[in-house]
């Protein structure tokens, strides 16, 4: 929409807005900030203080000296990065089916993706070790990548299917017109036109696949050790170490956000990209 | 939208295109997901091998005749109603504010993904903490601008600790919402808008008018899909609440998950589970044909 | 076309499990103990203890699993149920009854007899870790009672004695709940109950001393006699009567009654040593402790362990009990310790110059008491206790009802 604005109205009407949404989405990760560089002993003071007197950075020294959390940053990486692209390939020629042809059991097929991604996963993991186990791919990347895809498959075909069939199909037949086979008109049309929705969605995995507990604290042990269970590590028993949970909490979300900066052009350029718009 | 499918008879290429997605899901998934349900027709509590065995649909009975699953399954619906519904708006609107040209947009988008990016655990015990009734942020900043006298204790009680878990879910998944709904927008053609301005159309009515009908598709799914997956989210409640105080926070999924590793009932549990499944299908069936039919047409 | 891929997956599911069963490799040579353990302090590692063991005893080889507290038992449990559980590990004593009742653990008594180590443990540890069919599963790892701390300072400035007693517990409570700016709001509250899971603790130090009991001597309940009712409202009341406990209380964890231990909110609770060096270094001398006051019949706290189970599924028995009785030899446990936190199980580790915390703990130990064995245990601790405990301090049940559904509990 390329109208100019009244400043004032832009400020009233754009800024502001924004700008508290985004004081909502960051207000506790920047409290979790402050947490983190709080000595342990000040945090729990009669007193109320926002900001600490002695801030300190020794909770993220520890965490990438005494503790390996490099080691687990890549391994998170590797995982959720594998999963995002196994995911991706093989659910865009699926959405690609369902939403552009019509045959015999497409809707029970959709229907099923569905329902198994309506069973609670809890219950589904004794099985499953049971047969990460009998397979012999347990404590290893590959076992997680499978697993993840399980749920992120079904929903990731859901998404790309509404994201297709917002595609008006009159592109598909120019393309085809064009000498163009099937699969042409998907690499050539549809997948340039979809990327804003494909990205979406490949964020949506990573994102999943980033932060997934319950699966990779039972199907992997001492080889690979993703963040989220080397957060859940620092909660003890009868002590929980605030200081280092919370560096740890800040330093995962990082990687994530600048990833997502520079991605995040691609969520606009989608429909420029090709001369599909005529 | 007036497509007309491409479509040949007897042809094996859709086929060929979801047999991927088709085959990892019902490998991993199928199998165990079977053998859950026959827990659900047995007497299966872990401590007890020797009492393992087939005892048709008791548990099935004993589950409608609980309290305490009437009382999850009431907390279940609350919880997915008003989290979706304030998620969803928020969200939009977010969406729909990202959609314009400011200065800072990049920052903006990326930052409001922080919720979602936090790990679950983190984000549970940030809000826990933050909710604190002795030394919270929300009571110390309630107090300090004179809104309350004396400290809220938000989780201990029943009034309100259900409230405060939707709060910290809301936060945790609008992000999710925000993102799909902008990539929704994005592929709406400028020329619809332009020809919309045109004929005249107002503000209003060009967001009525175009942007809703041409979103429809991605708001349904994101709906659905969402729907879903909060109804089986717990690990927020489950750190949070533990399910208390009392059975306040009891969802349908938390109880499962109590009785599974907790009480080792697995037989118990699955049923819980498998009743959890048939009323989201009951639900979203109708919804869910509504859009396979919006995608015929 | 759906049958042809049905077919497909199971020729491939099938395949894949022969595939792994010819695949699996043996290993003779060297020994492989897997032990799961864990440890509060994610920066502690075991590895001196391994490398100590390894070279003591060539052939075998520790692969040591650290795992969150949170997840601890589900995985556990997950492995034993799947058929793969670890050689070694690390387990509570109120999981003992279900472990045992699933056959997963491995009977120790042949192997303790010949362990020269045997004598140096404190009886009580073996009296309190034998199992009701007199085996002895468990070997002994560390020991964690759990006794009263309190705020000398303030003690000192209201001029009070340390309470001996249940009566002369809630006089000192009361007293020290105070509002002291004069703004009509409590400031202080005379003792941090802990309301969520793992509470229990806190409601047997009264409820077990004055009345009720589990199982008594003949296996009969009494947790719905007048005396064990009356000692469960006693209990309820300091929270909804005599407000001595912060409003927050149904949601404290460990987490909030140490906080509000440390922040002046609170001025008596109950833990242990585990607790000791943090409120230490914010409280000083300010902080000290004792054992935990007499109920209306006797003295009742928390005997909370630790202990190495060895699984029967083992292929390495031998090693598996090597490794687990290294751990519970005096100058091993002393290591160990150092980074628990907690107190050894070894009577030659018994140091003279215990401090006040330690004194407390082994002032304790005599009547230190455990829950009864019984499968239902589990779920009690993990979630029926918590959810009671709350809905009676929300008022939306008697102690009666509170008492009634523990005692339906334990009778399944």
């Amino acid at each position: 929409m390329k109208r100019t604005h009244h400043p004032l109205r832009m400020a009233l009407g754009t800024y502001l807005p924004i700008l508290l949404i985004v004081l909502f989405a960051i207000g506790p990760y920047l409290w979790t900030f402050i947490s983190s560089i709080t000595p342990e002993t000040d945090l729990y003071r009669a007193e109320f203080r926002f900001f600490p007197e002695h801030p300190t950075g020794e909770n993220y020294t520890r965490l990438f000296t005494k503790l390996d959390f490099t080691s687990n940053i890549l391994d998170s990486l590797l995982v959720a990065l594998f999963t995002a692209l196994l995911g991706l390939g093989i659910t865009v020629p699926a959405s690609y089916s369902f939403s552009r042809f019509k045959f015999k059991g497409r809707n029970p097929l959709l229907m099923q993706f569905l329902i198994i991604n309506m069973f609670p996963i809890m219950l589904l993991i004794v099985p499953l070790f049971v047969m990460m186990r009998v397979v012999g791919i347990m404590d290893t990347h590959f076992a997680l990548i499978i697993a993840y895809s399980t749920f992120t498959i079904p929903f990731s075909t859901w998404m790309l299917t509404s994201f297709f069939n917002a595609i008006p199909i009159d592109l598909d037949k120019a393309a085809q017109i064009d000498g163009c086979s099937r699969i042409g008109a998907l690499v050539r049309i549809i997948i340039p036109v979809a990327m804003p929705g494909i990205v979406s969605t490949g964020i949506y995995i990573f994102i999943t696949a980033w932060n997934e507990y319950l699966y990779a604290a039972i199907l992997t042990s001492s080889k690979i050790r993703t963040i989220p269970i080397a957060l859940q590590n620092m909660i003890g028993e009868f002590r929980i170490e605030w200081g280092l949970l919370t560096a740890g909490g800040i330093i995962s979300a990082l990687p994530v956000i600048i990833l997502f900066f520079f991605i995040q052009k691609q969520l606009i350029t989608g429909m420029t990209a090709g001369a599909v718009k005529g | 939208m007036g497509q007309t499918p491409l479509r040949k008879k007897r042809d094996l290429l859709p086929y060929a295109l979801v047999t991927p997605a088709l085959a990892i899901t019902i490998a991993i998934i199928f199998l165990p997901m079977f053998q859950t349900i026959t827990y659900s027709f047995s007497q299966y509590i872990l401590y007890k091998p020797q009492e393992k065995g087939f005892i048709g649909f008791e548990n099935y009975k004993a589950a409608l005749s609980d309290p305490l699953f009437a009382s999850s399954l009431l907390h279940t619906f609350v919880w997915i109603v008003s989290i979706i519904v304030f998620q969803f708006l928020l969200g939009f609107t977010t969406a729909l504010l990202l959609n314009r040209r400011f200065a800072g947009r990049g920052i903006a988008r990326s930052l409001i993904l922080v919720p979602w990016v936090t790990p679950s655990v983190i984000t549970a015990l940030m809000w826990r903490w933050m909710y604190d009734g002795n030394h919270g942020l929300i009571n110390q900043l309630l107090a300090k601008f004179g809104l309350i006298k004396e400290f809220i204790p938000f989780l201990a009680q029943t009034s309100t600790a259900m409230g405060s878990i939707i709060v910290a879910l809301i936060w945790q998944g609008f992000p999710f919402f925000a993102i799909m709904l902008l990539a929704g927008l994005q592929a709406i053609p400028d020329e619809l808008y332009e020809a919309a301005e045109i004929d005249g159309a107002t503000k209003s009515q060009r967001f009525f008018n175009v942007t809703i009908p041409m979103l429809k598709p991605v708001i349904l799914t994101t709906i659905l899909l969402r729907t879903i997956w909060v109804a089986n989210s717990l690990d927020i409640i489950l750190i949070m609440t533990g399910g208390g105080p009392g059975y306040s926070t009891y969802t349908l999924p938390v109880y499962s998950y109590i009785k599974a590793y907790k009480g080792m009932d697995f037989g118990y549990s699955s049923t819980i589970a498998v009743l959890l499944t048939i009323l989201l299908m009951i639900i979203v069936t109708g919804y869910v044909r509504n859009i396979l039919k919006s995608q015929e047409d | 076309m759906k049958r042809v891929i049905a077919v497909a997956l199971i020729l491939l599911i099938v395949g894949s499990f022969a595939f792994a069963q010819g695949g699996k490799e043996k290993t003779d040579e060297v020994q492989v103990v897997k032990f799961w353990y864990h440890f509060d302090n994610p920066e502690t590692a075991l590895n001196p203890l391994i490398e100590k063991f390894e070279a003591e005893n060539p052939g075998i080889k520790i692969e040591p699993e650290r795992i969150s507290w949170d997840t601890y038992n589900q995985k556990l449990l997950t492995s034993i149920a799947g058929g793969y559980p670890p050689d070694v590990a690390q387990v509570k004593l109120w999981w003992q009854p279900q472990l045992v009742e699933m056959g997963a653990l491995l009977p120790l008594d042949d192997y303790i007899a010949d362990w020269d180590g045997k004598d140096d443990i404190h009886d009580r540890i073996w009296e309190l870790t034998r199992h009701s069919d007199g085996k002895q599963y468990y070997m002994p790892l560390q020991m964690v009672i759990l006794y009263l701390y309190y705020r000398a300072d303030m003690f000192e400035e209201l001029g009070l004695a340390v309470p001996k007693t249940r009566e002369e517990f809630l006089d000192v409570a009361k007293k020290l709940t105070r509002d002291l700016n004069g703004d009509g709001i409590v400031d202080v509250y005379g003792f941090g109950i802990r309301g969520a899971r793992g509470g229990h603790d806190w409601w047997g130090t009264f409820v077990l001393s004055s009345g009720a009991e589990f199982f008594d001597a003949n296996g009969n309940s009494k947790l719905t006699t007048p005396q064990a009712i009356a000692a469960n409202q006693w209990f309820i009341d300091l929270y909804t009567k005599h407000k001595v406990s912060p409003p927050t209380t149904p949601s404290d964890g460990f987490v909030e009654v140490i906080a509000n231990m440390k922040s002046g909110k609170t001025a008596m609770t109950i833990h242990h040593l585990g607790s000791a060096k943090e409120l230490e270094a914010v409280l000083g001398d300010k902080i000290s402790a004792a054992p935990v006051p007499k109920g209306a019949e006797g003295y009742w706290t928390s005997f909370g362990d630790e202990e190495n189970a060895i699984f029967a599924a083992t292929k390495v028995p031998d090693a598996a009990f090597k490794w687990a009785s290294f751990l519970a030899e005096a100058e091993n446990n002393a290591i160990w310790q150092k980074s628990s936190g907690q107190v050894s199980v070894n009577k030659s580790n018994a140091s003279a110059d215990a401090d006040r915390f330690l004194k407390a703990t082994t002032d304790s130990a005599e009547f230190a008491g455990v829950l009864p064995a019984h499968p239902g245990v589990s779920e009690f601790v993990e979630s029926l206790w918590p959810a009671l405990m709350q809905q009676a301090f929300a008022g939306q049940i008697t102690s009666t009802q509170m008492m009634q559904s523990i005692e339906d509990h334990f009778a399944k």
